[in-house]
């Protein structure tokens, strides 16, 4: 066997081997998920039910309320920000089963959310796990409105 | 001032440029008298370089509002440390600042080695200027830092800079990522050259290792800094988070580290050259794909940077033609680096050595993969998906496991085949001492643990194999010490500082290797993580497994910049008082960006991390608490990797050394 072969062969076998081990370490879901901007989610959200997403989108102005005695917080997120002119109109609800918001998070501010859109569809609620507030980068003070660039 | 650095900016454009061609010429046509222009091209470009940045240092010192770069990153209510290091604030100066590290450093290589590396020096001069044309051509055509407001804009002061970065961890964190991402192009510059001209002796690589070990050393740095830095300011109480940023820093550490080992076994055994060669290209490569990440946000990340599809595409071309340049020298010679020798036994060094190099870029595949996909999976399935934290840790950390094991296996097997004695010789003590460790440590936390997760299981794994190799790398010292104390010269203490100097890489090595050590406790020690969310009224308490929390009150914060609340908390320690923490809520008025500050109660066992996340309308606050055992490992195992790490490259007058005998 040349040596080219013994490495390509040695290859393969480790390469199956993490592929076995990161499929059985991965099969309950919960390392996977999808991600959209909510317009692209709201175009496919009836196949979505039920399955872990990452929404992008930015919170409606005003829609933010804390709950603190259940220790929640609801609100909603829609596709453009309020700041360039958005519309609340077709905003997703959002339930976020914790207090704990990051410093970031407040009206207007781009958010990606992870969790389940539950049953009910977009009339229904986005049930979140995880609420991200993205760095409004001052890394590049930008006058232009950032889009979206994933 | 600024249109001095803008100038030099212009003039350094065409110098590279015919240093490049010189270099090109010099090489083809072996003329040295070529080879000596292009290395004083390279002299004149980091003089223009470094007048430009200096001229960017001083708008920054001077409040130069005049410029667009310095308005966007700095305000005069910015002290000076804050407004130098804003220079890296952004992305036009953080090019700047790239280009002017790869000038330094290209500067030091030509001085230090154009009298031994004669017929390299055309193609190494040539390869680090075609890496500065690069940079000079964005900065002068797509992203200029000198670039002025319209005249119109009378500026009084400037935006300022993010107040997340105004820390004085973020002061240095980014020079020394890019003293270490930028430092590679010396020995990707020297492997290019090695393989244009041919010289693939023993020569190039020895002059290149400490040259690889210098930006190595730095990326190490970096790469915990930024981890320090995520920990006290970002406020969720962790260090790493497998962001894309960290990942786009991380890879080519790994990619490197590989290198690093198996250039020994090429030194000592003459084996592995195509994959060492291989293996710095693909460094390099992942230097400046690193930075491509972070500075195009291609992938989602919390840093991620708006950016221009120009400047996406020129970089994206830039990190193709860097690799597909060195990928296509090497196939060209792969007729010339054939193997002196062959592996003889699975249980040798050799062998544990290339396990550590498969190990090291099992790692690499699976950030890589992981990183990059939502790019993946959009272009293979048409659905974008982003993995979590759990994909990274439950692959990727049984081989950090089986790469702990290996650091105490390799530095103690023989080299080409080990015996069944020695094996007994060298590793019955260890692995007492790891099992002994490992039980213990079960017994320990076992009431902590709920149900066991895999993860569980590999912080259990880590405690015990770190405590063997510590053991090795205890009993390889006092063998040696004692050894030399048995010879009657010198004491223990004297006997340690002469192996350090005549054995630097391997005993500098250990040190390394223990820092290493102590970093993955630290981080295994994350399985014991406690964290809670209360929301508490004042005079209220939390119990946390022996502390107690009492909210005192809360109180507006009465500082000039910015505003926000604190709250105070009397900590007690097992009904003991410790102190009062004070989290604070911020909100900086210039810039209008609200932050965190995390109180912390550190001491060697754990950190105890309180967060003040809301002060809620009803008058209560809402508090996050961790407790992260073992944490404070991480930061003095990096202390100590970087004792190891110039014990390493410690300049020792030549006729100390002895020949190394291993």
């Amino acid at each position: 066997m040349s040596k080219g072969m013994q490495i390509a062969g040695g290859a393969t076998v480790i390469a199956l081997l993490i592929g076995w081990f990161a499929w059985t370490q991965l099969e309950g879901g919960a390392s996977f998920s999808y991600f959209q901007t909510l317009d692209e989610f709201q175009s496919v959200s009836g196949e979505l039910v039920g399955r872990q997403a990452r929404v992008h989108g930015y919170v409606t102005q005003g829609s933010i309320e804390r709950d603190v005695p259940a220790r929640r917080v609801r609100f909603r997120i829609q596709n453009t920000p309020p700041h360039a002119g958005g519309s609340p109109e077709g905003a997703l609800t959002v339930v976020y089963a914790s207090l704990e918001t990051p410093d970031l998070f407040q009206d207007g501010a781009e958010v990606v959310v992870e969790g389940v859109l539950k049953a009910g569809g977009l009339a229904g609620e986005f049930h979140a796990d995880r609420v991200m507030a993205k760095c409004p980068s001052k890394f590049e003070a930008d006058p232009v409105p950032q889009q979206a660039v994933f | 001032m600024s249109e001095l650095g803008a100038l030099a900016l212009r003039f350094a454009l065409p110098v590279a440029l015919l240093g490049f061609a010189a270099g090109i010429y010099a090489g083809v046509a072996r003329r040295s008298d070529w080879t000596r222009v292009a290395e004083r091209s390279v002299l004149a470009v980091a003089a223009f370089v470094g007048l430009s940045i200096a001229a960017l240092f001083y708008a920054f010192a001077t409040f130069d509002f005049e410029l667009a770069y310095v308005v966007g990153h700095s305000a005069r209510s910015m002290a000076l440390p804050y407004r130098l290091a804003a220079v890296w604030g952004g992305q036009a100066g953080s090019l700047l600042l790239w280009l002017a590290i790869l000038m330094g450093y290209s500067t030091v290589c030509i001085l230090s080695q154009r009298h031994q590396n004669r017929a390299l020096m055309p193609w190494v001069s040539a390869v680090l200027l075609v890496n500065a044309i690069f940079f000079l051509v964005l900065l002068n055509f797509v992203t200029n830092p000198f670039e002025k407001l319209p005249a119109v804009h009378v500026v009084s002061d400037g935006n300022g800079l993010n107040p997340l970065l105004q820390h004085p961890v973020m002061m240095i964190h980014p020079l020394m990522l890019y003293m270490g991402l930028v430092g590679f192009a010396v020995p990707y510059a020297f492997a290019f050259a090695a393989l244009v001209t041919g010289e693939l002796g023993n020569t190039w690589f020895r002059s290149t290792r400490r040259s690889t070990l210098v930006p190595w050393f730095f990326l190490g740095i970096g790469i915990l800094l930024g981890g320090r830095w995520a920990y006290e300011v970002l406020g969720w109480g962790g260090y790493w988070a497998w962001d894309p940023v960290e990942n786009a820093s991380f890879m080519p550490f790994l990619a490197g580290t590989a290198y690093l080992h198996s250039v020994m076994i090429q030194e000592k055994r003459d084996m592995l050259k195509t994959w060492n060669l291989l293996l710095i290209g693909l460094t390099y490569t992942l230097c400046l794909f690193g930075t491509f990440l972070t500075r195009s946000g291609i992938v989602q990340s919390v840093h991620a940077f708006a950016q221009t599809p120009l400047f996406t595409s020129i970089f994206l071309g830039y990190v193709l033609v860097a690799a597909g340049a060195f990928l296509t020298a090497l196939l060209l010679r792969r007729g010339d680096l054939g193997s002196g020798q062959r592996l003889e036994s699975m249980v040798s060094r050799e062998a544990s050595f290339l396990l550590n190099n498969w190990a090291f870029i099992a790692i690499l595949v699976v950030v890589f993969t992981g990183t990059l996909f939502p790019v993946f999976s959009e272009l293979l399935l048409g659905e974008r998906m982003v993995v979590g934290p759990a994909f990274f840790n439950s692959i990727a950390g049984p081989l950090f496991l089986f790469l702990l094991f290996l650091t105490g296996v390799g530095p103690l097997i023989a080299w080409r085949r080990a015996s069944l004695p020695m094996l007994k010789r060298q590793f019955l003590w260890p692995v007492v001492s790891g099992t002994v460790t490992l039980l213990g440590g079960w017994l320990m936390v076992r009431g902590s643990l709920g149900r066991y997760t895999p993860t569980d299981v590999y912080g259990l794994l880590a405690w015990g194999l770190g405590a063997f190799v510590i053991a090795t790398i205890v009993q390889e010292y006092t063998r040696a010490i004692r050894a030399r104390v048995r010879k009657g010269e010198e004491n223990a203490f004297q006997a340690f500082f002469t192996l350090l100097r005549k054995n630097q890489q391997r005993y500098g090595g250990y040190i390394v290797h223990l820092g290493v050590v102590f970093v993955m406790i630290g981080v295994a020690g994350s399985i014991l993580n406690e964290e809670r969310l209360e929301n508490v009224r004042p005079g209220q308490d939390i119990e946390m497994n022996g502390y107690r929390l009492r909210y005192l009150t809360a109180e507006a914060i009465p500082e000039q910049h910015y505003g926000g609340a604190r709250a105070r908390i009397a900590l007690y320690d097992h009904e003991r008082p410790v102190g009062v923490m004070v989290p604070e809520k911020r909100m900086y008025w210039l810039e209008q960006q609200p932050a965190s500050i995390p109180a912390v109660h550190s001491t060697l066992r754990e950190d105890l991390y309180v967060i003040l996340t809301a002060l809620e309308n009803d008058g209560s606050a809402t508090l996050k608490i961790y407790r992260n055992p073992l944490v404070n490992w991480i930061w003095f195992g990096g202390f100590v990797f970087v004792l190891g790490t110039v014990a390493i490259m410690w300049p020792h007058p030549p006729r100390h050394r002895e020949p190394q005998a291993e």
